[in-house]
């Protein structure tokens, strides 16, 4: 009961995945700018790789008959807190850069950045 | 429209050709295995006290040819430096940095491939990985401090080039030294069994290949920092040496 319980959570979770996957690249080609594109690449990365990722160890401590099912677990499941640790720092050091280089257009209608950077 | 029609092509060449692969290319698996194969499998474990047999091959079937790639490794290493060096010494500035942020993650991050490069490394012998391997994992760590941290920080502690190159001549020493030293019992150089052990306590050290993998991942890591750290420097240095 339980494993099959795991089982259909972790394919909802991979299924979801794609959705978010899927969000992410129209929002890659439909968004006007740099930043905003950043935030839908951001997406992909988290919700369309760490949710499935999570998925998969689910699905995996869900099939009984798998051989190595717990490292298959073990091994989805840290991969998936290492990228959900790296990837928001990878589009956070970005932006940042982009930023101070002003080598993308900045025309912002809030900027809170200048306000912290003015203190 | 005309994006869409490349991208529409795309998608359809894609599709089409993971299509004509599943259902018509015959995608062959070997069925029966070769002698040299089947002599590796029965005997690696018999051989070389080591069940990885890639590393087995590596450090003892053909352990020779290592050690000299090893020694090429070195020069190229030693000319690299050679190239980079400048008078007075590693320049020295006030570490600047990214932002809080991405300084914590990187602490996280960098004690992470720290521990699993020492896993790559000192289980080499029993899974697959190796000295190699592991170090170019740990260089990493450092190719990533560089950045995040500035190089300033890595020279204030004390991983200066110097100290890094001392580090990969000892190693290398001692890597000569495990592949010569079955000499003064008479044995052929880069013998393993006859003259380490096996096991060591009950746990299998695979006799010279967890020594090799140790000195190897201490001079790979290294070497390939300080070829991080001779690459930081800026351009300008050299081009003022120049001018003098």
């Amino acid at each position: 009961m339980i494993e099959a319980v795991l089982f259909w959570i972790g394919a909802f979770l991979f299924i979801l995945g794609g959705v978010f996957d899927l969000l992410a690249a129209i929002g890659m080609i439909r968004f006007p700018n740099f930043y905003v594109r950043l935030h839908a690449a951001t997406i992909g990365a988290i919700y369309g790789a760490v949710l499935p990722l999570i998925g998969i160890s689910l699905m995996a401590l869900g099939i009984p008959e798998l051989p190595g099912r717990y490292a298959v677990a073990g091994a989805s499941f840290i991969t998936a807190i290492i990228l959900l640790v790296v990837a928001p720092v990878g589009s956070h050091v970005l932006a940042y850069a982009a930023h101070k280089s002003k080598s993308v257009p900045w025309s912002p209608v809030v900027d809170a950045l200048e306000k912290d950077e003015e203190k | 429209m005309k994006r869409v029609i490349i991208l529409i092509s795309i998608l359809a060449v894609t599709l089409l050709s993971s299509l004509v692969i599943s259902f018509v290319a015959e995608i062959t698996v070997p069925r029966s295995l070769r002698d040299l194969s089947k002599y590796y499998i029965a005997n690696t474990i018999i051989d070389t006290a080591s069940p990885e047999s890639v590393a087995a091959i590596v450090w003892d079937y053909r352990g020779l040819d290592t050690v000299y790639e090893t020694l090429v490794l070195y020069l190229a290493i030693v000319g690299g430096l050679a190239i980079f060096t400048i008078k007075g010494g590693f320049p020295r500035g006030e570490p600047m940095g990214l932002t809080e942020l991405s300084r914590n993650a990187t602490k996280i991050i960098v004690l992470l491939i720290a521990t699993v490069s020492a896993a790559i490394a000192f289980h080499g012998h029993l899974t697959p990985g190796g000295g190699f391997p592991g170090g170019s994992a740990l260089a990493v760590a450092t190719m990533l401090i560089i950045p995040v941290y500035s190089v300033n920080i890595l020279l204030e502690k004390g991983i200066t080039s110097t100290k890094l190159v001392a580090i990969r001549g000892f190693a290398l020493t001692g890597l000569g030294l495990v592949a010569l030293l079955p000499v003064v019992k008479g044995l052929e150089i880069v013998t393993n069994q006859k003259f380490y052990p096996g096991f060591l306590n009950g746990v299998v050290i695979s006799g010279s290949i967890s020594l090799y993998n140790l000195l190897e991942f201490l001079a790979v890591a290294s070497g390939f920092t300080a070829v991080a750290l001779y690459l930081s420097i800026p351009e300008e240095l050299y081009k003022g040496e120049v001018r003098d």
